[in-house]
Protein backbone atom coordinates (compact mmCIF):
# COMPACT_ATOMS: atom_id res chain seq x y z
CA UNK A 1 0.00 0.00 0.00
CA UNK A 2 1.93 2.74 -1.39
CA UNK A 3 2.36 5.97 1.32
CA UNK A 4 0.99 3.25 4.16
CA UNK A 5 2.32 2.74 7.53
CA UNK A 6 3.59 -0.14 6.20
CA UNK A 7 4.58 0.57 2.89
CA UNK A 8 8.01 -0.49 3.53
CA UNK A 9 7.31 -3.76 4.67
CA UNK A 10 4.69 -4.35 1.76
CA UNK A 11 7.57 -3.57 -0.77
CA UNK A 12 10.07 -5.79 0.89
CA UNK A 13 7.71 -8.75 1.52
CA UNK A 14 6.86 -8.94 -2.27
CA UNK A 15 10.24 -8.91 -3.12
CA UNK A 16 11.10 -11.83 -1.11
CA UNK A 17 8.49 -13.64 -3.15
CA UNK A 18 5.18 -13.64 -0.76
CA UNK A 19 2.39 -13.44 -3.24
CA UNK A 20 1.00 -9.38 -3.55
CA UNK A 21 -2.47 -11.03 -2.43
CA UNK A 22 -0.78 -12.69 0.75
CA UNK A 23 0.93 -8.76 1.36
CA UNK A 24 -2.08 -7.08 0.89
CA UNK A 25 -4.20 -8.83 3.51
CA UNK A 26 -0.99 -9.57 5.73
CA UNK A 27 -0.78 -5.18 5.85
CA UNK A 28 -4.58 -4.80 5.70
CA UNK A 29 -4.50 -6.89 9.04
CA UNK A 30 -1.63 -5.17 10.85
CA UNK A 31 -2.67 -1.69 9.97
CA UNK A 32 -6.24 -2.96 11.85
CA UNK A 33 -4.33 -4.32 14.56
CA UNK A 34 -2.48 -0.87 14.61
CA UNK A 35 -5.56 0.75 14.94
CA UNK A 36 -7.06 -1.08 17.53
CA UNK A 37 -3.81 -0.77 19.78
CA UNK A 38 -3.42 3.02 19.41
CA UNK A 39 -7.75 2.93 20.34
CA UNK A 40 -6.19 0.59 23.23
CA UNK A 41 -3.38 3.29 24.39
CA UNK A 42 -5.32 6.47 24.11
CA UNK A 43 -7.88 4.76 26.80
CA UNK A 44 -5.59 4.84 28.77
CA UNK A 45 -5.01 8.26 29.06
CA UNK A 46 -2.32 8.88 26.17
CA UNK A 47 -1.84 11.11 23.24
CA UNK A 48 -2.59 10.47 20.25
CA UNK A 49 1.46 10.44 19.11
CA UNK A 50 2.15 8.23 22.24
CA UNK A 51 -0.35 5.87 21.57
CA UNK A 52 0.89 5.36 18.13
CA UNK A 53 4.32 5.01 19.29
CA UNK A 54 2.89 2.37 21.91
CA UNK A 55 1.36 0.46 19.25
CA UNK A 56 4.42 0.61 16.76
CA UNK A 57 6.24 -0.77 19.61
CA UNK A 58 3.63 -3.61 20.81
CA UNK A 59 3.59 -4.64 17.01
CA UNK A 60 6.88 -4.89 16.16
CA UNK A 61 9.88 -3.27 14.04
CA UNK A 62 9.30 -3.62 10.39
CA UNK A 63 12.40 -5.77 10.33
CA UNK A 64 11.15 -8.18 12.87
CA UNK A 65 7.74 -8.26 10.87
CA UNK A 66 9.58 -8.79 7.65
CA UNK A 67 11.60 -11.61 9.23
CA UNK A 68 8.81 -13.20 10.64
CA UNK A 69 7.18 -13.50 7.19
CA UNK A 70 10.38 -14.50 5.24
CA UNK A 71 11.59 -17.40 7.54
CA UNK A 72 8.22 -19.18 6.37
CA UNK A 73 8.95 -20.65 3.17
CA UNK A 74 5.75 -21.92 2.74
CA UNK A 75 4.23 -18.41 2.71
CA UNK A 76 6.00 -17.54 -0.82
CA UNK A 77 3.91 -17.70 -3.99
CA UNK A 78 4.26 -20.35 -6.45
CA UNK A 79 5.84 -17.91 -8.92
CA UNK A 80 8.67 -17.86 -6.54
CA UNK A 81 9.52 -21.32 -6.37
CA UNK A 82 9.14 -21.87 -10.35
CA UNK A 83 9.83 -18.96 -12.00
CA UNK A 84 10.48 -20.84 -15.26
CA UNK A 85 6.92 -22.29 -14.99
CA UNK A 86 5.11 -18.67 -14.07
CA UNK A 87 6.49 -16.51 -16.37
CA UNK A 88 8.10 -18.76 -19.38
CA UNK A 89 6.27 -21.66 -19.70
CA UNK A 90 2.12 -20.84 -19.30
CA UNK A 91 3.03 -17.82 -20.96
CA UNK A 92 4.61 -20.15 -23.90
CA UNK A 93 1.33 -22.13 -23.80
CA UNK A 94 -0.88 -19.07 -24.00
CA UNK A 95 -0.36 -18.42 -27.34
CA UNK A 96 -2.09 -21.96 -28.58
CA UNK A 97 -4.53 -21.85 -26.35
CA UNK A 98 -5.33 -18.01 -27.82
CA UNK A 99 -5.31 -19.56 -31.10
CA UNK A 100 -8.04 -21.88 -29.99
CA UNK A 101 -10.28 -19.21 -28.62
CA UNK A 102 -9.91 -17.04 -31.81
CA UNK A 103 -11.15 -20.05 -33.43
CA UNK A 104 -13.74 -21.23 -31.13
CA UNK A 105 -14.68 -17.21 -31.20
CA UNK A 106 -15.15 -17.31 -35.02
CA UNK A 107 -17.00 -20.37 -35.08
CA UNK A 108 -19.35 -19.10 -32.19
CA UNK A 109 -19.71 -15.56 -34.22
CA UNK A 110 -20.64 -17.53 -38.13
CA UNK A 111 -23.12 -19.54 -35.75
CA UNK A 112 -24.80 -16.72 -33.83
CA UNK A 113 -24.83 -14.53 -37.34
CA UNK A 114 -26.59 -17.57 -39.45
CA UNK A 115 -28.86 -18.96 -36.94
CA UNK A 116 -30.02 -15.66 -35.13
CA UNK A 117 -29.30 -13.11 -37.46
CA UNK A 118 -30.07 -14.75 -40.16
CA UNK A 119 -27.16 -13.85 -42.29
CA UNK A 120 -27.09 -14.92 -45.83
CA UNK A 121 -24.28 -15.32 -48.13
CA UNK A 122 -25.60 -12.10 -49.90
CA UNK A 123 -25.61 -10.49 -46.85
CA UNK A 124 -23.16 -11.70 -44.67
CA UNK A 125 -23.36 -8.89 -42.22
CA UNK A 126 -19.55 -8.57 -40.13
CA UNK A 127 -18.68 -11.83 -40.29
CA UNK A 128 -16.07 -11.48 -42.79
CA UNK A 129 -14.67 -8.35 -41.17
CA UNK A 130 -14.75 -10.19 -37.58
CA UNK A 131 -12.60 -13.19 -39.53
CA UNK A 132 -10.13 -10.42 -40.19
CA UNK A 133 -9.82 -9.31 -36.91
CA UNK A 134 -9.58 -12.19 -35.61
CA UNK A 135 -7.02 -13.29 -37.59
CA UNK A 136 -5.29 -10.01 -37.46
CA UNK A 137 -5.31 -10.98 -33.40
CA UNK A 138 -3.96 -14.75 -33.84
CA UNK A 139 -0.86 -13.24 -36.17
CA UNK A 140 -0.12 -9.99 -34.29
CA UNK A 141 -1.93 -9.75 -30.87
CA UNK A 142 -1.82 -13.02 -29.21
CA UNK A 143 1.81 -13.24 -28.96
CA UNK A 144 1.96 -9.60 -27.32
CA UNK A 145 -0.73 -10.54 -25.13
CA UNK A 146 1.47 -13.45 -23.83
CA UNK A 147 4.55 -11.99 -23.85
CA UNK A 148 2.75 -8.75 -22.16
CA UNK A 149 1.33 -11.31 -19.48
CA UNK A 150 4.95 -12.42 -18.42
CA UNK A 151 5.93 -9.52 -18.20
CA UNK A 152 3.00 -7.52 -16.12
CA UNK A 153 3.09 -10.63 -13.50
CA UNK A 154 6.76 -10.54 -13.15
CA UNK A 155 6.72 -6.65 -12.23
CA UNK A 156 3.67 -7.61 -10.22
CA UNK A 157 5.17 -10.64 -8.16
CA UNK A 158 8.44 -7.97 -7.99
CA UNK A 159 10.44 -11.34 -10.08
CA UNK A 160 13.82 -11.19 -11.74
CA UNK A 161 13.50 -10.24 -15.41
CA UNK A 162 15.22 -13.82 -16.29
CA UNK A 163 12.24 -15.55 -17.00
CA UNK A 164 9.76 -13.12 -18.31
CA UNK A 165 12.74 -12.31 -21.29
CA UNK A 166 13.27 -15.80 -21.57
CA UNK A 167 9.37 -16.25 -21.93
CA UNK A 168 9.25 -12.97 -23.98
CA UNK A 169 12.05 -14.19 -26.67
CA UNK A 170 10.14 -17.66 -27.29
CA UNK A 171 6.86 -16.69 -27.14
CA UNK A 172 7.84 -13.74 -30.08
CA UNK A 173 9.72 -16.59 -32.25
CA UNK A 174 6.91 -19.46 -31.83
CA UNK A 175 4.60 -16.41 -33.01
CA UNK A 176 6.11 -15.21 -35.77
CA UNK A 177 6.20 -18.41 -36.80
CA UNK A 178 2.72 -19.06 -36.82
CA UNK A 179 0.13 -18.98 -39.48
CA UNK A 180 -2.85 -18.56 -38.74
CA UNK A 181 -6.05 -18.40 -41.48
CA UNK A 182 -9.70 -17.22 -41.09
CA UNK A 183 -11.97 -17.02 -44.06
CA UNK A 184 -15.83 -16.83 -44.68
CA UNK A 185 -16.78 -17.84 -48.15
CA UNK A 186 -19.83 -16.98 -49.17
CA UNK A 187 -20.77 -20.59 -50.52
CA UNK A 188 -24.70 -21.63 -50.49
CA UNK A 189 -26.72 -22.02 -48.73
CA UNK A 190 -25.53 -20.11 -45.49
CA UNK A 191 -22.02 -19.92 -45.81
CA UNK A 192 -19.16 -21.22 -44.71
CA UNK A 193 -15.90 -20.63 -42.45
CA UNK A 194 -12.73 -22.17 -41.97
CA UNK A 195 -10.12 -21.43 -39.46
CA UNK A 196 -6.65 -22.70 -39.73
CA UNK A 197 -3.02 -22.70 -37.72
CA UNK A 198 -0.43 -23.99 -38.79
CA UNK A 199 3.40 -23.10 -37.87
CA UNK A 200 6.23 -22.17 -40.70
CA UNK A 201 9.57 -23.38 -38.82
CA UNK A 202 12.02 -22.91 -39.01
CA UNK A 203 11.47 -20.01 -41.52
CA UNK A 204 13.91 -17.01 -41.24
CA UNK A 205 13.23 -13.86 -43.23
CA UNK A 206 12.40 -10.01 -42.92
CA UNK A 207 8.94 -10.73 -42.85
CA UNK A 208 9.66 -13.01 -39.45
CA UNK A 209 12.49 -10.98 -38.27
CA UNK A 210 10.10 -8.24 -38.10
CA UNK A 211 7.30 -9.96 -36.08
CA UNK A 212 9.59 -10.61 -33.26
CA UNK A 213 10.91 -7.34 -33.39
CA UNK A 214 7.62 -5.91 -33.22
CA UNK A 215 6.87 -7.99 -30.28
CA UNK A 216 10.00 -7.65 -28.45
CA UNK A 217 10.16 -4.06 -28.60
CA UNK A 218 6.59 -3.02 -28.17
CA UNK A 219 6.42 -5.43 -24.85
CA UNK A 220 10.22 -5.93 -23.33
CA UNK A 221 11.22 -2.23 -24.15
CA UNK A 222 8.35 -0.56 -21.56
CA UNK A 223 8.88 -3.62 -19.47
CA UNK A 224 12.87 -3.11 -19.15
CA UNK A 225 12.55 0.45 -18.56
CA UNK A 226 9.75 0.59 -15.46
CA UNK A 227 12.20 -2.24 -14.10
CA UNK A 228 15.44 0.08 -14.81
CA UNK A 229 13.65 2.98 -13.08
CA UNK A 230 12.32 0.66 -9.91
CA UNK A 231 15.38 -0.83 -9.13
CA UNK A 232 16.92 2.44 -9.10
CA UNK A 233 13.87 3.88 -6.62
CA UNK A 234 14.84 1.23 -4.86
CA UNK A 235 18.68 1.99 -4.12
CA UNK A 236 17.64 5.95 -3.66
CA UNK B 1 9.85 -9.98 29.09
CA UNK B 2 12.59 -11.52 27.13
CA UNK B 3 11.83 -14.89 25.43
CA UNK B 4 14.26 -17.54 24.99
CA UNK B 5 13.27 -18.26 21.34
CA UNK B 6 14.06 -22.09 21.52
CA UNK B 7 12.57 -22.45 24.49
CA UNK B 8 9.49 -21.22 22.75
CA UNK B 9 9.57 -23.17 20.34
CA UNK B 10 6.05 -24.23 19.57
CA UNK B 11 4.62 -22.65 22.21
CA UNK B 12 2.51 -20.01 20.09
CA UNK B 13 0.97 -22.30 17.83
CA UNK B 14 -0.53 -23.97 20.91
CA UNK B 15 -1.78 -20.99 22.90
CA UNK B 16 -3.46 -20.21 19.26
CA UNK B 17 -4.79 -23.14 18.69
CA UNK B 18 -6.26 -23.52 22.29
CA UNK B 19 -7.82 -20.19 21.98
CA UNK B 20 -8.90 -20.24 18.74
CA UNK B 21 -10.82 -23.77 19.83
CA UNK B 22 -13.13 -22.65 21.93
CA UNK B 23 -14.11 -19.59 19.49
CA UNK B 24 -13.55 -17.63 16.59
CA UNK B 25 -11.24 -14.46 16.60
CA UNK B 26 -9.47 -12.01 14.93
CA UNK B 27 -5.63 -11.02 15.23
CA UNK B 28 -6.54 -8.30 17.59
CA UNK B 29 -8.37 -10.17 19.73
CA UNK B 30 -6.33 -13.48 19.95
CA UNK B 31 -3.34 -11.17 20.78
CA UNK B 32 -5.33 -9.68 23.89
CA UNK B 33 -6.73 -12.88 24.96
CA UNK B 34 -2.30 -14.58 25.05
CA UNK B 35 -1.89 -11.18 27.08
CA UNK B 36 -4.24 -12.07 29.59
CA UNK B 37 -4.97 -15.50 29.70
CA UNK B 38 -1.19 -15.92 30.26
CA UNK B 39 -0.87 -12.53 32.63
CA UNK B 40 1.68 -11.05 30.21
CA UNK B 41 3.93 -14.57 31.11
CA UNK B 42 4.33 -14.72 27.20
CA UNK B 43 5.12 -11.57 25.07
CA UNK B 44 5.02 -12.18 21.75
CA UNK B 45 5.80 -9.14 18.85
CA UNK B 46 1.54 -8.99 18.11
CA UNK B 47 2.73 -8.51 14.76
CA UNK B 48 4.16 -11.73 14.58
CA UNK B 49 1.19 -13.56 15.13
CA UNK B 50 -0.05 -13.25 11.76
CA UNK B 51 2.89 -15.24 9.60
CA UNK B 52 1.81 -17.70 12.31
CA UNK B 53 -2.10 -17.39 11.32
CA UNK B 54 -1.25 -17.12 7.78
CA UNK B 55 0.75 -20.89 7.81
CA UNK B 56 -1.20 -22.46 10.32
CA UNK B 57 -3.89 -21.75 8.13
CA UNK B 58 -2.01 -22.95 5.27
CA UNK B 59 -1.66 -26.64 6.79
CA UNK B 60 -5.06 -26.72 7.36
CA UNK B 61 -5.27 -25.88 10.90
CA UNK B 62 -6.91 -23.09 10.61
CA UNK B 63 -10.17 -21.39 8.53
CA UNK B 64 -10.91 -17.85 8.04
CA UNK B 65 -13.82 -16.22 7.13
CA UNK B 66 -13.83 -11.72 6.72
CA UNK B 67 -16.72 -10.41 8.59
CA UNK B 68 -17.39 -6.11 8.58
CA UNK B 69 -17.42 -4.66 11.74
CA UNK B 70 -18.36 -1.29 12.55
CA UNK B 71 -16.88 -0.43 8.83
CA UNK B 72 -13.36 -2.38 8.92
CA UNK B 73 -13.15 -5.93 7.39
CA UNK B 74 -12.03 -8.17 9.73
CA UNK B 75 -10.76 -11.90 8.96
CA UNK B 76 -11.86 -14.21 12.10
CA UNK B 77 -9.82 -17.42 12.28
CA UNK B 78 -11.40 -20.67 13.60
CA UNK B 79 -9.83 -24.22 14.41
CA UNK B 80 -10.64 -26.99 12.10
CA UNK B 81 -11.05 -30.45 12.80
CA UNK B 82 -7.10 -31.37 12.02
CA UNK B 83 -6.76 -27.99 13.96
CA UNK B 84 -7.93 -29.69 17.31
CA UNK B 85 -6.06 -32.72 16.34
CA UNK B 86 -2.60 -30.81 16.27
CA UNK B 87 -3.91 -28.83 19.35
CA UNK B 88 -4.21 -32.92 21.20
CA UNK B 89 -0.51 -33.39 20.19
CA UNK B 90 0.98 -30.46 20.92
CA UNK B 91 -0.90 -30.19 24.15
CA UNK B 92 0.75 -33.78 25.24
CA UNK B 93 3.74 -32.99 24.14
CA UNK B 94 3.47 -29.55 26.14
CA UNK B 95 2.59 -31.68 29.15
CA UNK B 96 5.18 -34.23 28.72
CA UNK B 97 7.68 -31.68 28.74
CA UNK B 98 6.81 -29.86 31.51
CA UNK B 99 6.00 -32.50 33.67
CA UNK B 100 9.90 -33.58 33.05
CA UNK B 101 10.69 -30.05 33.86
CA UNK B 102 8.58 -29.94 37.22
CA UNK B 103 10.55 -33.67 38.93
CA UNK B 104 13.79 -31.86 37.86
CA UNK B 105 12.99 -28.23 39.68
CA UNK B 106 11.52 -30.55 42.63
CA UNK B 107 13.91 -32.69 42.72
CA UNK B 108 16.54 -29.53 43.32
Amino acid sequence: MPGGRFAGLSERLRRAGISPRRVRRLISELEAHFDDLVAEFRLTGLSQAESESQAANRLGTEDVLAESVIARPELRSWTRRWPWLAFAVLPLLSLPVQFVFSMAAAVAIFGFSVHTLGMTPLHPGPVPWICEALQAYALWIAPMVAAAGACYFAARYRASALWPLVGSILIAILGAHTNASFQWSPALPKGAISAGIGFRFPDIGPAIGFRVLLTLVTILAPFLWVRRRESRCSLS
Amino acid sequence: MAQNSSLMSGVPELLVLRLLSAREMYGYQLAVAIRETTREAISLGEGVLYPALHAMENRGFLKTRRRTVSGRTRVYYASTPKGRRRLNELSQEWRRIAGGVEWVLAGI
